[in-house]
Formats: C-alpha cells, sequence, structure tokens
C-alpha cells in the first residue's frame, strides 16, 4: 500500500455523547498534526430523529469556526434532501478539504441517516492509512466500524470508499 | 341463606331442605324463601385483593429499600405490614400454582410451567380435581370472584377457541377473567382474553397508545364497580396479577426518564446501597452480610463505557416499568377506597412471583425470545442488533422486546444470590410481602418475620374469609391445604410461627427449610444457558445429584444465606437432605429435573394431525396454538378471490417484526416476509400483479433438511405458477413469539413486515376462502422424531423462562 492510501472510516456509537467524546479526540489529534485527515465528520441524531452534523472539514483539524453559506468536505458527501433537514453544527471547519469543493454526493449522508437510529450517532473520518492505529485508539467507543481504502486526491475513490465503508457496517 | 344451615365443607352448597308447606293453591302455602337464595359468606368477611408482581426481587421497591420508587406499596405497608421472610417457588407458574391451591407446586402437577405438560405427575401442568384453587370455596361460598392480568396456568395447548376450557380461570373458581393466559404479553399488544374468549389486541383511546397496566387498572375498578351496583355488600375477592416486571420490559418515557442517571454507577453499588436502605428500614438485620460476591455477573467497573450507559439504561426502563405498576395498582386501591371499602379489605401484595429474571443473559437482549429459541449471540450482535432495531432510545418502547441484564436481576434481588429459577438460594425464593387491613391490624407499620410461603395464603383467606376448607368440591374428596394460615400474625407481632417447614426445587435447584435452617443443592447450571447438550451431558442419565454441592445455613442468624455453615454441621446436613427426599417423593418432586424430560429423550407422542385449514374470520391465534411450522418443510396455500380492481392486504400473519412471518399482497402482488426473530429478515415477491377472479396462491418453504433452524427455499406459486422464490439461511426454530398471535386476513399488533405498519392490520381488501397449512414435511421417521425432540426442547427452554 502506498504511501498515498487514505482510509475512509465510518464508525456508529450507541451513545451521542461516547462519539461527540471520541470526535473531539480525533479532532484533537489532528489539530496538534498527530493525525493527518481530509475531514472528520459527526453526525448525530437526536430522540426525534433530526439529524446534527458537526463537521471539520479542515485538513489542518482547525475547529470552531462557522461554515457560513458554504459546506465542507464531509457536509459535501451529504445530499441535499438530507442538508436540507440537517442542523448544521457550530464546530464545523472554515477551511475545507480538498475534496470538499468536489461535493462528493456518494448517498453516504441519507445511509447515515439510515443507519443512524434516534439517540445515536456516527463518525466519518479520512486520514492516511499510516494513523489507523491512531485512529482507532482515539474513536475506541464505536460499537460498530467500518474502513475502506482509497487513493488520494480522487473524487471518484472517495465516493468508492464510503459506500464500500458504509457497505461494511451491515449484518 | 341461613348461615348456621349451611355445610361449608361440601361444595356446592347443597340447596337446603324446603321448610316451608305447599298445598294444592297458594292458600295456606309456608314459603321457604332460602330455596331462592344463593349462598352469602358468613357475616363479617372481607374483601380481598391479592396482587401478583412479575419476576421482580426483594431489593426492587423502595418500601423494601430498594431504588425503585413504590408509593403505593409503602403507603399500604405503613399503614399495614411488611413480611421479610416470605417466601415463592422461584418460578412463574409453580409460584402461581402453590398462591391459588393452597398446595406444593409439584403436587398440582407445576414444577414447571404452564407451556410444558410432562409426562409426570409433578410436572403436568394440570391442577388435579382434588385440589382446587381456593377461589372456588371462596365463589362456591358467595364470594364475588374475579381474576385479572397474568393467569399463566392453563397448558399452552389448550389455549385455543376449542380449548378445553376446564383449565382457564373461569373453571377454577373465578367469576370473570381479564387478562392473558400465558406466562407474559406485550404491554402495547397483549392478547387479551376475557373469560372463556380471546378478545385479541386492544387499542388506544384518545389518541394514546394502549398500554396494558393503566388496562389491567382500569378492568379491574370497572369489575368492582360493576359488582358493587348490583350487590352492594357481598364481599368479593380479586386477584390481581400484573405482567409487569415480566420482559418484555416496556413502558412510556415519561416513567422511564425518572430514572434517568440513578443507575449509572452500576449494579455493585445498587446492591450495597440496597442494603444499607434496607437496614435502616428494618426489613433485613442490622448484621445482614451480603453473601460472597457472585463470579457469575461482572463486575461494574470491568465494563467499557458504552455497556455502561446501556445497562444503565436497561435498568431504568425496569424501575419505570415497576413504578407504573405500583401507580397502577395504587389506581385500584384508591377506588377501592372510594368506594368506602378499603377498611374492610385485605390487601395481600406480593412484590415477585419469583426473584428478578436473569434470562437476558448478560448483555440484556433487544429480543427475550432469541434466548428463549436458543439462539446465542454475543455481545456484539446484541448491540449491532439493538442498533438496528431503534437503540437506546427505543428500549421500552414497542419496537423492542427486551430484557436486562442478570446483573441488574442480580442486584434487584439484593440482599440475597442468585435469582429466578434458583430455588436453592434466596435470590429465587424470598420476596416481600405487604398486608393492609386497617381493621384487622394492631400495630400498622410493623415489620413481620415469621417465616412464611406462598402456600400458605389459601389458608390465610380462607380464615379470614370465616371459611373452612372444602372436603369436597363437586364430589371430589379435596386434599389438606399444605399452608398454614399466618391471620394470627397480623394482630400479633408474637404470634407463633406455623410454617416450619418447607421444600424447594425447580430445574434442579433444590433446597430443605426447616427450623431456621436451610439446606441447598444448587444444580451448577447458569440459569440463563439452555443448551441441550450441556444438559444432556452434565444432567442426563449419568447425573448424580448428590454429587451437587452442599450448602446450609442458619437463616435466623444468617439473613441473606451468607455464611455456608455446612462442613460444621454434618448431623444438620443429613437431616435436611434426608427430609428434602422424603418431601421429594410425597410431593411429586421425583424425578428431579422432569419438565425437562424432553432434553434426555422423553418427548411427548408425535402429532397425527398435519393439516389445518381457517376458514373464515379467525384471529388471534395465540402463539402456542399456530401450526408448528418450525424446522421443516411446509406449505401455506390460500383460496382468494380477488376482485376487478385488485385487493391488498395481509392473507395470514403470525406475530411482527422481531420473529414472524407475513403472506401478504402489496401493490397487487405476492409477498412473503419473514422475520427471523428480528436477526435476520426475508422476502420474496413477486413481479406481476395477482389476476382477478379466484386465485389460489402458495407458499412452499423447501427446507434443506429436518432440523433445528434450517435453511431452505421459498417458493411463491401463483395459481400453479412460481411467480418468486429466495432463500433463507436461518428460521425460528421454537417460537415466533411469547404472546402474539396469528391471523388470518390481517395483521394484529405489532406487524410482520414494517413496510405496512402505517396501514396495520392492512386487512386484505379480497376474499379469502380458506388458508390451508401443510405441515406434513415427508420426512424419515428418524428425523421426525429428532424434530419433535427438538420442538419439545424448545417448549422446555421457553417454559423455563416463561
Amino acid at each position: 500500500m502506498s504511501d498515498d492510501t487514505l482510509d475512509v472510516l465510518i464508525a456508529v456509537y450507541l451513545i451521542p455523547e461516547l462519539a461527540q467524546q471520541d470526535f473531539d479526540a480525533l479532532v484533537g489529534l489532528i489539530e496538534d498534526k498527530t493525525v493527518v485527515s481530509e475531514g472528520v465528520v459527526l453526525v448525530s441524531k437526536d430522540a426525534d430523529g433530526e439529524v446534527h452534523v458537526t463537521e471539520t472539514g479542515d485538513h489542518l483539524g482547525r475547529k470552531g469556526v462557522k461554515v457560513g453559506g458554504g459546506v465542507g468536505l464531509v457536509l459535501g458527501l451529504f445530499a441535499p434532501p438530507l442538508l436540507a433537514a440537517t442542523a448544521v453544527g457550530a464546530a464545523a471547519g472554515a477551511v475545507v478539504g480538498r475534496f470538499a469543493r468536489k461535493r462528493v454526493s456518494a448517498g453516504i449522508g441519507e445511509k447515515m441517516d439510515e443507519a443512524l437510529p434516534p439517540g445515536s450517532a456516527g463518525v466519518i473520518a479520512i486520514y492516511e492509512h499510516a494513523q489507523a492505529d491512531l485512529v482507532a485508539k482515539a474513536l475506541a467507543n464505536a460499537i460498530r466500524s467500518s474502513t475502506a481504502q482509497i487513493d488520494k486526491a480522487s473524487a471518484k475513490e472517495l465516493k468508492t470508499g464510503l459506500a464500500e465503508a458504509g457497505a461494511g457496517l451491515g449484518g | 341463606m341461613a348461615p348456621d344451615s349451611i355445610d361449608r365443607t361440601v361444595l356446592p352448597i347443597r340447596r337446603p331442605p324446603f321448610a316451608g308447606t305447599t298445598t294444592r293453591t297458594l292458600a295456606g302455602c309456608e314459603p321457604d324463601w332460602n330455596q331462592a337464595m344463593h349462598p352469602e359468606p358468613p357475616e363479617g368477611a372481607p374483601n380481598v385483593l391479592l396482587v401478583l408482581i412479575d419476576d421482580a426481587g426483594f431489593g426492587n421497591p423502595s418500601t423494601f429499600g430498594g431504588a425503585i420508587d413504590t408509593p403505593t406499596y409503602t403507603r399500604l405497608a405503613d399503614n399495614g405490614l411488611r413480611y421479610n421472610r416470605f417466601h415463592v417457588t422461584a418460578l412463574c407458574s409453580p409460584t402461581r400454582a402453590a398462591l391459588l391451591t393452597g398446595r406444593n407446586h409439584h403436587r398440582v402437577g407445576y414444577g414447571m410451567v404452564g407451556e410444558f405438560s410432562g409426562p409426570f405427575p409433578g410436572y403436568n401442568a394440570t391442577i388435579p380435581r382434588d385440589c382446587l384453587p381456593f377461589p372456588r370455596p371462596l365463589q362456591e361460598n358467595g364470594y364475588l370472584t374475579g381474576a385479572f392480568g397474568k393467569w399463566h396456568l392453563t397448558p399452552d395447548d389448550q389455549q385455543g377457541y376449542s380449548g378445553p376450557f376446564n383449565r382457564w380461570p373461569t373453571s377454577l373458581g373465578f367469576d370473570y377473567f381479564w387478562g392473558f393466559l400465558g406466562g407474559e404479553a406485550g404491554q402495547y399488544d397483549p392478547v387479551i382474553c376475557e373469560n372463556t374468549t380471546i378478545a385479541g389486541v386492544p387499542e388506544g383511546k384518545d389518541g394514546r397508545q394502549y398500554y396494558f397496566q393503566d388496562d389491567l387498572a382500569d378492568q379491574t375498578i370497572g369489575w368492582l364497580h360493576r359488582i358493587r351496583s348490583e350487590r352492594p355488600r357481598t364481599p368479593w375477592f380479586a386477584y390481581v396479577a400484573t405482567g409487569c416486571s415480566h420482559a418484555p420490559h416496556q413502558v412510556p418515557r415519561e416513567w422511564s426518564d425518572k430514572y434517568r442517571g440513578r443507575f449509572d454507577e452500576g449494579w455493585d453499588v445498587m446492591r450495597k446501597e440496597t442494603l444499607a436502605r434496607q437496614k435502616a428500614l428494618g426489613v433485613v438485620p442490622d448484621d445482614c452480610e451480603l453473601p460472597p460476591r457472585n463470579d457469575a455477573f461482572p463486575t461494574w467497573d470491568s465494563l467499557d463505557e458504552t455497556h455502561k450507559r446501556l445497562y444503565a439504561r436497561q435498568m431504568e426502563v425496569y424501575a419505570g416499568y415497576s413504578e407504573n405498576a405500583d401507580w397502577n395498582i395504587g389506581r385500584i386501591v384508591d377506588a377501592i377506597e372510594e368506594m368506602g371499602e378499603l377498611d374492610n379489605t385485605v390487601v395481600l401484595w406480593i412484590w415477585g412471583d419469583n426473584g428478578a429474571s436473569m434470562e437476558g443473559t448478560l448483555t440484556g437482549t433487544f429480543n427475550e425470545l432469541t434466548t428463549l429459541n436458543g439462539l446465542t449471540l454475543t455481545p456484539e450482535q446484541q448491540m449491532g442488533l439493538l442498533f438496528k432495531h431503534g437503540g437506546l432510545e427505543a428500549w421500552g418502547g414497542e419496537m423492542l422486546a427486551p430484557h436486562y441484564s442478570a446483573g441488574w436481576a442480580w442486584a434487584s434481588n439484593t440482599p440475597f444470590d442468585w435469582g429466578k429459577q434458583v430455588a436453592s438460594h434466596l435470590g429465587g425464593t424470598r420476596n416481600p410481602m405487604v398486608v393492609h387491613w386497617p381493621s384487622g391490624i394492631a400495630d400498622p407499620g410493623g415489620v413481620r418475620g415469621h417465616y412464611t410461603h406462598v402456600v400458605d395464603v389459601a389458608a390465610t383467606v380462607l380464615e379470614l374469609a370465616g371459611l373452612p376448607n372444602a372436603k369436597t368440591i363437586d364430589g371430589i374428596q379435596q386434599q389438606p391445604l399444605d399452608g398454614p394460615s399466618f391471620a394470627d400474625s397480623f394482630r400479633d407481632a408474637g404470634a407463633p410461627e406455623h410454617h416450619t417447614q418447607q421444600y424447594y426445587e425447580i430445574l434442579g435447584n433444590r433446597a430443605m427449610y426447616k427450623d431456621g435452617w436451610l439446606f441447598c443443592q444448587r444444580l451448577q447450571r447458569i440459569p440463563w444457558v439452555i443448551d441441550p447438550d450441556q444438559l444432556r451431558n452434565e444432567f442426563g442419565m449419568s447425573w448424580d445429584p448428590e454429587n451437587d454441592p452442599v450448602e446450609l445455613y442458619y437463616l435466623p442468624d444468617d439473613f441473606a444465606q451468607a455464611r455456608n455453615i455446612a462442613a460444621d454441621h454434618s448431623d444438620k446436613v443429613k437431616e435436611l437432605h434426608d427430609l428434602f427426599w422424603q418431601e421429594a417423593e410425597a410431593n411429586h418432586v421425583l424425578p428431579l429435573l422432569g419438565g425437562l424430560t424432553s432434553f434426555f429423550g422423553m418427548v411427548p407422542p408425535i402429532p397425527e394431525d398435519s393439516t389445518f385449514v381457517f376458514r373464515g374470520d379467525i384471529q388471534n391465534v395465540l402463539s402456542g396454538m399456530i401450526p408448528r411450522i418450525y424446522n421443516h418443510s411446509y406449505t401455506i396455500s390460500a383460496d382468494l378471490v380477488i376482485p376487478p380492481g385488485g385487493a391488498e392486504g395481509v392473507i395470514v400473519a403470525e406475530a411482527d417484526h422481531l420473529g414472524g412471518f407475513s403472506l401478504y399482497v402489496q401493490d397487487g402482488k405476492l409477498k412473503h416476509h419473514y422475520s427471523m426473530l428480528g436477526v435476520l429478515e426475508y422476502t420474496q415477491a413477486a413481479e406481476q400483479p395477482l389476476p382477478t377472479g379466484e386465485v389460489t396462491v402458495e407458499l412452499v418453504f423447501a427446507a434443506d433438511a429436518p432440523k433445528p433452524a434450517t435453511g431452505g427455499e421459498v417458493t411463491l406459486h401463483v395459481n400453479g405458477e412460481p411467480v418468486a422464490s429466495g432463500r433463507m439461511e436461518h428460521t425460528v426454530p421454537g417460537r415466533f413469539s411469547g404472546y402474539a398471535g396469528m391471523d388470518i386476513g390481517r395483521d394484529n399488533g405489532l406487524v410482520v413486515d414494517l413496510g405496512y405498519a402505517d396501514r396495520a392490520p392492512f386487512a386484505f381488501t379480497g376474499e379469502i376462502k380458506q388458508v390451508v397449512f401443510d405441515i406434513a414435511p415427508h420426512m424419515s421417521e428418524e428425523d421426525a422424531r429428532a424434530l419433535h425432540e427438538h420442538a419439545a426442547q424448545s417448549l422446555a427452554a421457553h417454559a423455563a423462562s416463561a
């Protein structure tokens, strides 16, 4: 596997609070440059079924800047119907990753929406494959996760990887 | 009828000799109005409200120091009495049988539960005619009698439209019955029986979701109002048995949310805190010690955070569920008070027919039927399936049939060890009881430490009613009661203990109590594991029960069975050991494990009928009465008339999305959906719409082999032509549901395929002439016997947990 390989990981959580905890831990690793990420997103669904998305689309891992009118890397993965019903969290990154503007529509948003029961959460992360162990440790509370590998800089690859990782969550 | 003229020991009470005179005309006649009277209870006989909670532990209600708020129970206890050495049998039906008959459970055929009728007198699930329940003498003596809620004393294969009805409540001493016959019911979608009618699945009113416990209280109160409107003075006996706190653990959120965070510290802390409260309340002695920690249950600290949160939520739901039961019983008590009758009503309220249930396995489960079908799921699988079926938010709602972790049951039984099924240990057998009777209790708020047992209730109630036990009923000589009355302890805290010895036995777990000493031998089996191979290998023909570890306790000094002193008292061990076997023989306990015969090659005769035809409007066939389609090939065919515009709806459906099947028409096309206990789901669908006119559809399941949970090929046919097919890799081996029924032409209650849930019950819009099940699998005699054996084992396994 080349150094250019990226992991696309989808993890699901029974407890949203623990997903937030893991998300924060991973973002911390990105912020201190321990992990190089193309983006991480936290998707949570509240008890009423409303989906909330929090993103760091910044490969530098900066958090806390409002997205404004744009969407970042992973929000770009969500199709408009889902976004329309989605409350975008306040921790979205301002500087988007290299895939962000490509608006990859892998259908992963809908799949996450379908897969998450009310009161649960999921994390999607894209990072360098070499750092898989570090990411796995950070996402320790996931009840199930699935990973696919893609080559860098290819929106098509990303779409495929997301689909593959999503499929791996089944069963 | 004049009281002094009545022989109340021979029932029914005979019409008295005519004491008047007759002539050719009315002129000169002396009337005798006793000829037209019904028997009346003795003057001053009180009303009796007997309440039984299900699957709950000594350490559950706050009234006894538990973590669950039970204000009604406490109100009655504070104005009545707490009995802290009251005992049950450690299993559902056996306790109910002992409670109502006043005889030891094996002696009335209930060494096991109603789902399993075994081939030995102690295990045939058939209350003998010479041991009739005490409501019958009450009834024959003029009491008005009603039973509400869980029954669980009618054999599983006698719960249909064809009866026989002689083991239904109304044949055993109750004027009126409303509730469910089996061991459990969904709280949102039970199948209700009323007297000998299967009334079906009730619906909510006024936009509110139906909830069984609310209805249970409504129905009880309604009956009290009705009988009182007609008979202002006649005493009544009401037996109210909740479905709570048996699985499925279901309660509206407002009840469980009250407990948010209350169990975050886990079961180890809960045991300690409960014990401290119990001591403060005086329901356990100050020097009470917890038994040595039981390694069968993981320490809370060993769990990861996700499981801690999951398990805490499981207990929050159980607690809310239980508190709701307390609240609804409170509504009944309030209604009695409003009627002005509480002072003259004896309330006997037992919190648990056995200790809390450990049958949810260590992880708890999203669907209790997985365990009961012998489907072992890993913790990861349990977690994944919970996620699939709605996650933590769904726990307590209608979409899951959940049961909490065994760890909570263990904590619920504080200060004792083990729980349900384990008759050798107090966690299975010692439960709280409260007695409330303002006009009959000398020291309200008192605690009674008398050794008492569920078998004593019959004699107690009869004494309070001023009635003797019947010598004969219907000409049949009645066996004496096994339990003595404890009524004298109501007024006198110093009244002597009358119940001085008692055997215990459930599923091989056994004990002998005598004068404070408790000898016990526990079958070395984890209660939540019913593994046929393990049972056969470890407890089969080569099993010697004498090899089970021996324990001995002196309970007056050791309330919680914490100090095993067998090694220091070999004489006492021998005495009680020998006494156990004497009692076992006298009470039909033998053979041990007589309720699990099917695991050891003793199976009922193979049924001869293999074709079942359903014509007309047949609904709510109870789960034990559906054609046995499990584990082999079968066909289901239906003769339909499809109108010119087409038709849609359910042709036949059993149970729900957590286990069941449905053959239906949607968008004009024939479909079959099969849920393997919510773990796997299969659908086959035709591509073309059904033709109009007379149409025959058929589902053919061709099993790979006649074996448990067999996979196989499904083919759907329309007018003999295949229209769809698909493979089902695994099928349900034992039972789709613990309570949900089968319907022709609709899918009552929760539906099988959630794809038509918004149209439930999705009644068929064409005509169904008949639905025919053919379960003759044309298999070899050897295979037929093997499957039959498995079916019997599944029933026994389900029964052990019911």
